[in-house]
């Protein structure tokens, strides 16, 4: 027997079947999701430090209001120094705390006095939204122990990460999910 | 005429939204390369004002500019007849002031630092001991390392010493031409009134001054400080500033040099530039600006941390400036102008 011909579908036939596919769709993304969530994610998003060239994209490209990507800090390399071009600006008025002398636009690097003439420096990740401006001028002139990291309590861990995809660097990279950081290490 | 808000039929539906669709990626593509290029970075660290240096400031211009035969250089020195000579990787190899080559040595591990006594002698620093050769190349001694940690980064050779700066101990170390040490210079000392030196990355230096003191930066304090052999404290001059007449970033300066009048040449890294303080610590003019080291700018922005860029000077007899550019593994004969 010959085959029936295929009938053109009108356009009812046509929007019911797209809806039954966009629900099957949604159905197997969420499953996805979920089989992802409850078994554990083999790979994770991370940053490789010594690609970033802390352009600023990971402020503004997360698909998350405020970025998953967070400035971390290794003491260990850390200089401790008096004028750290992380925390002023170029040009500060002072090497006070001042809002005016910071170079953090949120003011979310905290300044603690050490003993003369060394001080700490602390993130306080509720207010970093990972712009690297700090990142960039403890590399320039520094030992480079601030740098970007991609927070797994806040990361989606999107199949495309938005912020990959726009990466000069081509810094982001899956890496395993029993070792979610890249971290620095000191070299001294 | 069409009335404005006509209902859209099927085609001009689909249409309306391809178009839309279309500015939309477009907008979302242009936005990407912009951010991609580093063109609309609202965060940028902008120091670019500071990498231009006024030309009425800059009072010397390059002769020459010749490579060195191996990659990984550290420091340089000028020894008897002016030769030079510079360690890079594992190799010590001395040049004649045109960029001849001349011998080279090969060092037990990678070098850090060299000093050349009048005599000829040869003392190359490595990361934690010294080893020292003849003025025809030959190794007669080695120094045993004075602690695990050591970091020598600095060598200075006077009559009867030899001063190695150690940028992990904090410490510069006084030893006799047969390796004793005889003194420890620089250690915070409140009753000496020693400050003691700040080294955030390993770059600390020590020059022997023509006034009989040692020079030694102090590159956390952003200062050059004056020592006795013994060890007292005399004097510190410099000044915090990304400003062409202080010392930028947050540490520097990382290395320095002497006039044959006393004159100090300094010199910077992160804006890599070289300068001339008179013996006082007032400033006096630029040997070579920030925009005559590109890749050395450069190499403090991108994929590495600042320890890897940094530039060194040496002064030969008639006063030329000699600057290695460690980024480029190059050396620029600067002489002054008129």
């Amino acid at each position: 027997m010959d085959a029936k011909p295929h009938e053109p579908l009108s356009r009812r036939q046509f929007l019911r079947n797209g809806a039954r596919l966009m629900t099957m769709t949604g159905l197997g993304a969420a499953a996805g999701v979920l089989s992802t969530r409850s078994t554990g994610a083999a790979w994770v998003w991370q940053i490789d430090p010594a690609k970033c060239l802390h352009c600023g994209n990971c402020a503004t490209k997360c698909v998350l209001e405020q970025s998953a990507v967070k400035c971390v800090h290794t003491y260990a390399v850390c200089g401790y120094c008096q004028l750290c071009t992380g925390f002023f600006a170029p040009e500060p008025n002072e090497l006070t705390t001042a809002a005016e002398n910071q170079l953090c636009p949120t003011a979310a690097i905290k300044r603690t006095y050490v003993e003369d003439p060394y001080y700490q420096y602390s993130i306080d990740e509720q207010l970093c939204i990972g712009c690297a401006k700090c990142v960039e001028g403890c590399n320039r002139f520094g030992n480079g122990s601030l740098f970007l990291q991609i927070r797994h309590d806040r990361c989606l861990n999107c199949n495309e990460c938005a912020i990959s995809r726009t990466c000069p660097g081509d810094a982001f990279r899956r890496v395993p999910v029993e070792h979610p950081y890249l971290l620095k290490t000191t070299s001294r | 005429m069409k009335p404005e808000l006509e209902p859209l039929n099927r085609r001009e539906f689909f249409g309306v939204v391809a178009k839309s669709a279309a500015i939309l990626g477009l907008t979302s593509a242009a936005e990407a390369k912009g951010a991609a290029q580093g063109t609309a970075n609202p965060f940028a660290y902008d120091i670019s004002r500071f990498q231009k240096t006024d030309p009425k400031l800059i009072t010397y211009e390059q002769v020459t500019r010749w490579p060195i035969p191996h990659k990984d250089a550290k420091r340089l020195a000028i020894g008897p007849d002016d030769r030079l000579y510079v360690c890079a990787d594992k190799y010590i190899n001395s040049l004649s002031r045109t960029g001849q080559l001349g011998m080279e040595l090969t060092l037990s591990g990678p070098a850090s630092c060299v000093a050349v006594a009048a005599d000829g002698t040869i003392f190359a620093g490595l990361r934690d001991h010294i080893e020292v050769f003849d003025a025809k190349g030959v190794r007669t001694a080695r120094w045993e390392s004075p602690d695990p940690k050591t970091w020598f980064t600095g060598l200075a050779v006077g009559a009867q010493d030899v001063f190695a700066a150690d940028s992990v101990k904090l410490v510069v170390l006084r030893h006799d031409r047969t390796g004793k040490i005889v003194g420890r210079i620089g250690r915070k000392d409140d009753a000496r009134n020693v400050p003691g030196f700040v080294v955030p990355s390993p770059f600390l230096d020590v020059i022997i001054h023509r006034d009989g003191l040692l020079r030694v930066n102090n590159p956390g304090r952003h200062q050059v400080e004056a020592y006795t052999f013994d060890g007292d404290f005399e004097a510190a001059w410099g000044k915090p500033t990304i400003a062409t007449e202080g010392f930028c970033g947050c540490c520097n300066p990382i290395a320095l040099t002497m006039l044959p009048d006393g004159r100090i040449i300094t010199c910077e890294k992160g804006i890599p530039r070289v300068k001339v303080y008179d013996a006082s610590g007032e400033f006096e003019s630029v040997v070579a600006g920030a925009e005559s080291f590109p890749e050395n700018a450069h190499a403090c922005t991108d994929l590495n941390d600042c320890i890897h860029g940094g530039i060194d000077a040496a002064v030969d007899s008639e006063g030329r400036i000699y600057i290695l550019d460690i980024v480029t593994s190059e050396v620029r004969v600067m002489k002054r102008k008129g």
